[in-house]
């Protein structure tokens, strides 16, 4: 392990960024806070992306690592400690100075940090307190912070963090114990869980006594979320998806990302993906990871231990609907939220969009795409006033042949996931302009 | 008849009263923008000068007996770029007046749909602009970026940097319509328009006077994943238009 202290800070980015670059959380969603005098930033529970890199994932914070250097051997880790590449450490005041420069500037909306292991948890979680601590009081910052919680840290120091920060994040890797035990020689699942369980605990406490002091300081606010590597070992959809959402029932999650394998260290016990990092699936696992969330489903609706991996050629929601299609076609004006939004090609505004215009006069199929519905995938599944939008058999290998030859046409998406605006929530406006960006967002400058 | 007004949504609002005041058939009736006018053949017109306190009799009436929504709406439709504009407001308050209340759920109408569907492109654009606009520090301690807007959507842009950065001074420039948004650390917040060449120099990017400039290319790059690259998508989600103002799409 080379060590070098003197490189620029120039230097230091390149290489503490492109270390932390396979963790796929850039969101800065989730809070919502004005600006004030004496401070610098706010923040917008919708999220602001401010640029996209060239593989087209949404850049929102400034994502590093404090340090580079890493006790622990995970095998897929670029930073692992048998990896042989220069290693090298931020300073708070580094860190300060590039998220507050970045931010005046409007490149970011905040501080994504996260870190190797340095010496042992508590030191290395002490210097994240530090700096976040300098950025919030020294600085005086209010824009986004996400902190990683090591595992392993003193509850205490975690503690501390969560009350500086605005969401924090564990990640759990790899879905299964077996897996984990596999390929991260110290970790643990218990040792992920632990933090994990506190942070919940601490949000949901935080929330009690926010309803009774407002002033009461807020703890992780923004929620906590987690990361899943999807294809680095042998774990099917079904088990992915089943563990999202417990995370989500169990842990109250606000997020689960889902990251394609990228082998960046060749190592015996690790596959070697063949045509590139398995971005089809982790784009389904995002699909109906959003369906879990907005839509109503449950995993057990879209996959089971028969059919435990996702339809190759159609999205989840549109697999779902053609094996139920004794459910189908509702009426547009009649049937409620819950059944329009499991409409293929309906997405949550565009069902909304829907309740509140019907009350005012019966709707055509040519209202419903002004609203954003995808005719071409929900005329399958609709009536409006009792009549199809054009004679269709209500029969499943024809309508997935229909949908199929749709789908190949639908462009960039599967190639990137992560990036969450054109996810399903989205894909159904087709406004003139391309969906504004953010996750959930309210409407924009609600004051004028 | 056409009533030619002026392009604010004051001036559009005075537009409008002169309409209602000449209890003229609304179907006989166009409310145009006097900038974007070019006179027709046997067609009869008339200008309607600023007055703010008809202006304001419309306001409240919308507010009133309308919603705050639909006067948000309204007055972010204003922005578009379309020459239209004016005419599509007149329908919608023509409509508004006998729906009330109702007027935002009506989807369906077309008076509704379009300003709606004007009201979300103005959002839109003004949200790319807050991803998009970029900053860079002069010598001075100025924070300067400019933008080009298809809409004229400066002043919520500006509203929310003026909420994000209270005590710095900035300023934003649309340089298509030369006009500036000018904020000082004592918190005011100015537009000023008729920017001349000569102030807009100032707006120029000098790459050596700001070393963060280079540091946020060198970020911009490492975070890319090699082994996912797709510029398709990153085009999707960033269409090319506003890259001519980004720092890190800047030689
Ligand atoms: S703990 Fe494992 S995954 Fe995290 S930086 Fe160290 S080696 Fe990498």
């Amino acid at each position: 392990m080379v060590f070098d202290e003197r490189l620029t800070i120039e230097q230091k980015l390149k290489i503490l960024s492109a270390a932390a670059k396979y963790d796929v959380a850039c969101t800065s969603s989730g809070v919502e806070r004005k600006g004030k005098r004496g401070y610098v930033g706010n923040a917008e529970s919708g999220g602001i992306c401010h640029s996209f890199s060239s593989d087209g994932r949404c850049i929102s914070l400034l994502k590093i690592l404090f340090t580079n250097q890493c006790i622990h051997d995970c095998k897929y880790c670029i930073n692992r400690c048998s990896n042989d590449v220069v290693r090298t450490a931020f300073t708070p005041d580094e860190v300060c100075a590039l998220t507050m420069e970045f931010y005046r500037r409007n490149y970011i909306e905040g501080l994504f940090l996260s870190s190797g292991i340095l010496y042992n948890p508590d030191y290395t979680m002490e210097l994240l307190y530090r700096t976040i601590w300098k950025l919030r009081n020294e600085h005086r910052f209010r824009g986004y912070i996400h902190v990683k919680a090591i595992p392993g840290a003193d509850p205490a120091l975690i503690e501390k963090v969560g009350f500086l920060t605005d969401r924090m994040s564990v990640n759990l890797e790899l879905p299964t114990a077996d897996g984990l035990k596999k390929l991260c020689p110290g970790k643990s699942r218990e040792k992920i869980l632990r933090p994990m369980r506190q942070i919940q605990t601490g949000i949901s406490e935080n929330k009690n006594e926010l309803t009774l002091y407002r002033s009461a300081p807020s703890f992780v606010p923004a929620g906590q979320s987690t990361q899943m590597i999807v294809g680095a070992t042998p774990e099917n959809d079904f088990q992915m998806l089943s563990v999202a959402e417990a995370l989500y029932q169990r842990f109250g999650l606000k997020r689960v990302f889902y990251s394609a394998f990228v082998p960046v260290v060749p190592d015996k016990s690790l596959p070697v993906p063949v045509g590139g990092p398995p971005l089809l699936r982790e784009h389904r696992l995002y699909q109906a990871d959003w369906l879990l969330r907005f839509y109503g489903f449950e995993a057990g609706e879209l996959l089971t231990e028969e059919r435990p991996n996702f339809n190759v050629l159609l999205d989840p929601k549109c697999d779902w609907a053609v094996r139920h299609l004794e459910r189908f076609p509702i009426e547009v004006m009649t049937a409620d939220y819950p059944s329009l939004l499991r409409v293929p090609g309906l997405g949550v505004r565009s069902a909304k969009r829907i309740i509140m215009a019907r009350r005012t006069g019966r709707l055509e199929f040519a209202d419903l795409k002004k609203f954003g519905v995808v005719l071409k995938r929900a005329a399958y599944f609709l009536t409006c006033q009792g009549k199809m939008m054009a004679p269709v058999r209500l029969e499943e290998n024809y309508i997935t042949s229909r949908l199929i030859g749709e789908e190949r046409k639908k462009t960039c998406e599967f190639e990137n996931a992560s990036s969450f605006r054109q996810l399903s929530l989205f894909d159904d406006m087709h406004l003139e302009a391309a969906p504004a960006p953010s996750d959930a967002r309210k409407a924009l400058f609600g004051e004028l | 008849m056409v009533y030619l007004c002026e392009s604010s949504l004051e001036g559009i609002f005075c537009g409008v009263y002169a309409v209602y005041a000449d209890r003229q058939p609304l179907s006989d009736c166009r409310l145009s923008l006097r900038e974007d006018y070019e006179p027709e053949l046997f067609c009869s017109y008339k200008e309607i000068p600023l007055d703010p306190s008809k202006a304001e009799k419309v306001a409240k009436k919308i507010r009133n007996h309308m919603s705050m929504d639909a006067y948000r709406a309204l007055s972010r439709a204003a922005l578009h770029k379309s020459p239209e504009r004016a005419d599509q407001i007149l329908r919608f308050i023509a409509l508004g007046l006998s729906a009330g209340r109702r007027i935002m759920q009506m989807l369906k109408e077309p008076a509704v749909y379009e300003i709606f569907r004007m009201d979300q492109y103005v959002k839109n654009e003004a949200h790319f602009l807050v991803e998009f606009s970029r900053f860079w520090k002069q010598p001075s301690g100025l924070y300067c970026g400019t933008i080009g807007p298809e809409n004229d959507v400066l002043e919520l842009v500006a509203s929310h940097f003026a909420d994000r950065f209270p005590d710095m001074d900035w300023a934003l420039c649309d340089e298509r319509r030369k006009k500036a948004a000018l904020h000082t650390s004592s918190g005011a917040l100015a537009i000023c328009t008729g920017i001349t060449e000569e102030e807009s120099r100032l707006f120029d990017k000098n790459i050596a006077a700001d070393c963060y400039i280079k540091l946020w290319k060198t970020f911009f790059q490492t975070i890319a994943i090699e082994e996912r690259k797709n510029p398709r998508c990153q085009r999707n989600m960033l269409p090319l238009r506003y890259r001519k103002y980004m720092t890190e799409f800047q030689p």
